[in-house]
């Protein structure tokens, strides 16, 4: 045995365990250097592959006749041209979108983001994004798209933020319906996250909730605004153990495979927590 | 003695793992078959381990595990301290007391990953107190291990055609 953990190796296993560990240590105290330098590292590759399927290919005609290569050359160009032409209207549909939320929300401050990477997991379809505290990203900002609320960042570092989804049960959003006002919270549940639907919980027993019923952030913690939208109720069911009810609620935003979204870096409101006669403590 | 091939099987282990973390985590990339999609890297780390000596197979353990941390919470943890363990106890074992075969390379895979994803799941589900995870456990977990395994077979050849083909002679 002593021969064991005298043997070269073990002595550099247990080195880089130690290494490890205090690694491991630094990072769940919240000193972010760690991953700031991995996904420094790793973004530019992250962008490259995400952006992967809409690359144009290009050939080369180097047999054909000059005739032949001159019309080539000239529809490759067009098809250039047309990529071009596609990208420039998808980013003018998108800036469109937010544009009109800036427009509708003159207090809200947004950052645009793309979606760089999915969780290896997918556990709840959080993702990672391509902007982080150098754009002004803080911890708890509401992500959301033209849809409504998709989910918060729950961690950030300088150039890259991860988005926990409203599919996940680790989100807790205060929220009521924009008809009956019934207040309650929003937050994920197994059962319902690979339909791309959340779960509206603690309302109370005699809420009138019916089916379309649209639900929105109650803004009452200062994370959310008010009104963000959430999705609309699809049902309304019982827990099996405590026989409360709740309310399923589909997200207007295919959550799974969404691809650009906007943080909420600043709404009026922030970080004011209101008091309200039916408040739930969450958000 | 003759390093050169030594550093470009090295070299070739290292761009392995690089891209399956790529396969991994760009979005929409690798299809969801029955509601899991495999961990690449825990084979791969796992099958290199295998046929290396302990050292190196520690540090592509390191890298395996650091990849696959990172993918799940953006901070070195779990995978990262376990594959590191994991790959050079291996490798030891492998090398004095087992026969580098098809068929033991994927009996270990198997069984190291049935555990390990396993015992992530007691930790990060059960433990943590998130409901339903049964639930998520059938429709999630056990598809993913099962994929994961699978995936551990064609790695085992390419690590195998990689080790062959690289060696110093």
């Amino acid at each position: 045995m002593k021969e064991f953990f005298s043997d070269k190796s073990v002595k550099i296993l247990a080195a880089t365990l130690a290494v490890i560990i205090v690694v491991a240590i630094l990072g769940a105290t919240g000193n972010p250097w760690v991953s700031s330098a991995f996904n420094f590292l790793t973004k530019g590759l992250s962008q490259v592959t995400a952006a992967a399927s809409d690359a144009a290919s290009n050939k080369t005609y180097d047999e054909l006749k000059e005739e032949n290569e001159r019309l080539k050359k000239e529809a490759a160009d067009l098809r250039a041209q047309l990529v071009d032409y596609y990208d420039l209207k998808d980013e003018n549909a998108r800036l469109w979108k937010y544009y009109q939320i800036k427009k509708a929300h003159t207090d809200y401050e947004l950052m645009p983001a793309s979606v760089i990477r999915r969780d290896t997991s997918e556990e709840f379809y959080s993702f990672t994004i391509d902007v982080g505290t150098a754009s002004g990203i803080e911890e708890q900002d509401p992500v959301i798209t033209a849809n409504g609320l998709i989910g918060f960042v729950s961690s950030v570092n300088a150039a890259s933020a991860k988005v926990t989804t409203i599919l996940s049960p680790d989100l807790k959003a205060g929220a009521l319906s924009k008809r009956t006002k019934d207040t309650g919270v929003v937050s994920g549940n197994v059962l319902y996250t690979d339909k791309n639907m959340t779960a509206l919980t603690k309302i109370d027993a005699n809420a009138t909730l019916k089916k379309g019923d649209i639900i929105v952030t109650s803004g009452i913690g200062g994370v959310y605004p008010a009104d963000l939208i959430i999705g609309e109720v699809e049902s309304i069911e019982y827990d099996e153990y405590d026989a409360t009810k709740y309310a399923v609620v589909r997200s207007y935003e295919d959550i799974k495979s969404v691809t650009d979204v906007v943080v909420l870096t600043d709404f009026k409101n922030k970080g004011e927590v209101r008091i309200s006669k039916k408040s739930t403590g969450a958000d | 003695m003759n390093t050169r091939y030594t550093a470009v099987r090295y070299t070739a282990y290292a761009l392995e793992l690089l891209l399956l973390f790529v396969l991994q985590s760009t979005p929409r990339l690798l299809p969801e078959i029955l509601g899991g999609k495999p961990l690449l890297l825990l084979p791969a780390a796992l099958t290199i381990a295998f046929l290396e000596d302990s050292i190196p197979a520690m540090f592509f353990g390191l890298a395996g595990g650091v990849l696959l941390d990172f993918g799940y919470s953006d901070n070195v943890g779990y995978y990262a301290f376990l594959l590191t363990i994991i790959c050079f106890v291996l490798s030891l074992i492998f090398r004095d007391y087992m026969v580098v075969s098809f068929l033991n390379a994927t009996a270990f895979t198997a069984a190291i990953t049935s555990v390990l994803m396993c015992v992530y799941f007691l930790f990060f589900f059960i433990f943590a107190g998130r409901e339903n995870s049964l639930i998520y456990f059938v429709q999630h977990y056990i598809s993913r291990i099962i994929f994961t395994i699978l995936c551990g077979m064609p790695l085992y050849l390419l690590n195998k055609f990689i080790y062959r083909n690289l060696r110093d002679v």
